[in-house]
């Protein structure tokens, strides 16, 4: 078993967001601006790892016939756990995230790694594709948001980078933004394959 | 029949465990939260009426419940006499409700700030009511009569500038201190 490809192929040829458009909801709501991303990127992260982890454990005994609600009460107690833990510690991020914390118990690439992959894999092989996965939707939302906010409020990180003259397109900063960048980035990526294909 | 019991028993089993950790960790940050909401309070309060040494919620003595706007009424105490009024206001700004903490001074009837709490206003436009140059828009106000949105600069004492592009968001903050206003009015100058 090759740890590292399972590791590596969440990075870029099997993205969770950019390659197989999974958990788009999310995606597009907080990549508003890279503090945003990176915490709900840490978030989704800790869950994907931490029940991919605990499903693969459970994957013998669980009775086929009722995998599934018991992946979600285990998602969704992982979910519990890191909301409790932001709001406690991170209040700041937690208000900003708002309803999309708790959404992760729905959001399809948890579930649908812990019904791809977690169940019929081994642990130490499911929490290096959880954390690969984790770590390939954090950086899509990233790059994502550092488009969205350099572009529609003309700062990143909070910090504002061109002055006070600075016009920002606000389009960037609501919904159609966040489809009109995630359409440029699909485009270029998918030219990029087409370039190494021939 | 058995496999429906085997299989209610395992999920029984699972959702336990789940809610043992999920209680677990409730046990461990629920004080940090509730410290950290009520660090948030009071700074929020006293960011808006600095001036005092003790700040008492006393919704329940000028409040009805069933208001509307008005939902929290916090009198700031200076050497045992009360010398400010600091509202929490809820009006429906463009996108939902929009919760504002407003201050005013009773020596000098004006307001003394007015902070946005929470919003769902559209990010870049109405979302820039909670920039600190709204606020100074109504610091120093006279709280005696009911202020105005304009969208030029405002020439009379009790007009406020809009924000540009974001009326309905202005007006909504204001509808809120508004109402505030009047109830300051009432109770706590003309009273006295």
């Amino acid at each position: 078993m090759n740890y590292w490809k399972e590791f590596s192929k969440g990075l870029l040829s099997d993205n969770p967001v950019l390659v197989m458009l999974l958990g788009m909801c999310s995606v597009l709501a907080v990549s508003t601006s890279v503090i945003n991303a990176l915490g709900m990127g840490f978030a989704a992260t800790f869950v994907l790892v931490m029940a991919n982890i605990v499903i693969s454990s459970i994957r013998k005994i669980v009775p086929s016939n009722i995998r599934i609600p018991v992946y979600i009460v285990v998602i969704a107690g992982f979910v519990t756990i890191i909301e409790l833990i932001m709001k406690a510690y991170v209040p700041d991020l937690y208000t900003s995230l708002g309803i999309f914390i708790p959404l992760i118990v729905v959001n399809c690439i948890i579930l649908g790694r812990a019904e791809a992959f977690a169940s019929k894999n081994g642990i130490i092989a499911s929490l290096f594709d959880g954390l690969g996965m984790g770590l390939g939707y954090t950086i899509a939302l990233c790059a994502l948001a550092f488009f969205r906010e350099v572009i529609g409020a003309g700062k990143l990180m909070g910090i504002s980078l061109f002055g006070a003259n600075f016009q920002p397109a606000l389009i960037m900063i609501l919904p159609p933004g966040a489809f009109i960048t995630l359409g440029c980035m699909l485009a270029f990526l998918n030219k990029m394959q087409e370039k190494k294909a021939s | 029949m058995r496999e429906a019991i085997k299989l209610g028993f395992f999920l029984l089993i699972t959702c336990a465990l789940v809610g043992l950790g999920v209680s677990y960790t409730n046990a461990l940050t629920a004080p940090i939260i509730a410290e950290s909401e009520k660090l948030v309070q009071e700074q929020g309060l006293m960011e808006v009426y600095s001036d005092a040494e003790e700040i008492k919620d006393e919704t329940e003595k000028y409040l009805s419940s069933e208001d509307s706007v008005l939902k929290q009424v916090n009198v700031a105490y200076k050497a045992g006499k009360p010398v400010g009024v600091i509202y929490t206001v809820e009006s429906k700004g463009y996108g939902g409700s929009i919760k504002t903490l407003v201050g005013f001074d009773i020596v000098s009837c004006t307001i003394t700030n007015i902070k946005i709490l929470s919003h769902t206003e559209t990010p870049g436009l109405g979302a820039q009511a909670t920039e600190p140059w709204f606020a100074e828009r109504f610091q120093g106000k006279s709280a005696t009569a009911d202020l105005e949105v304009v969208k030029q600069t405002p020439q009379d004492g009790n007009e406020v500038q809009a924000i540009t592009a974001a009326t309905v968001t202005s007006k909504a903050v204001t509808l809120g201190i508004n109402e505030a206003r009047n109830h300051f009015q009432v109770n706590f100058i003309e009273a006295f």
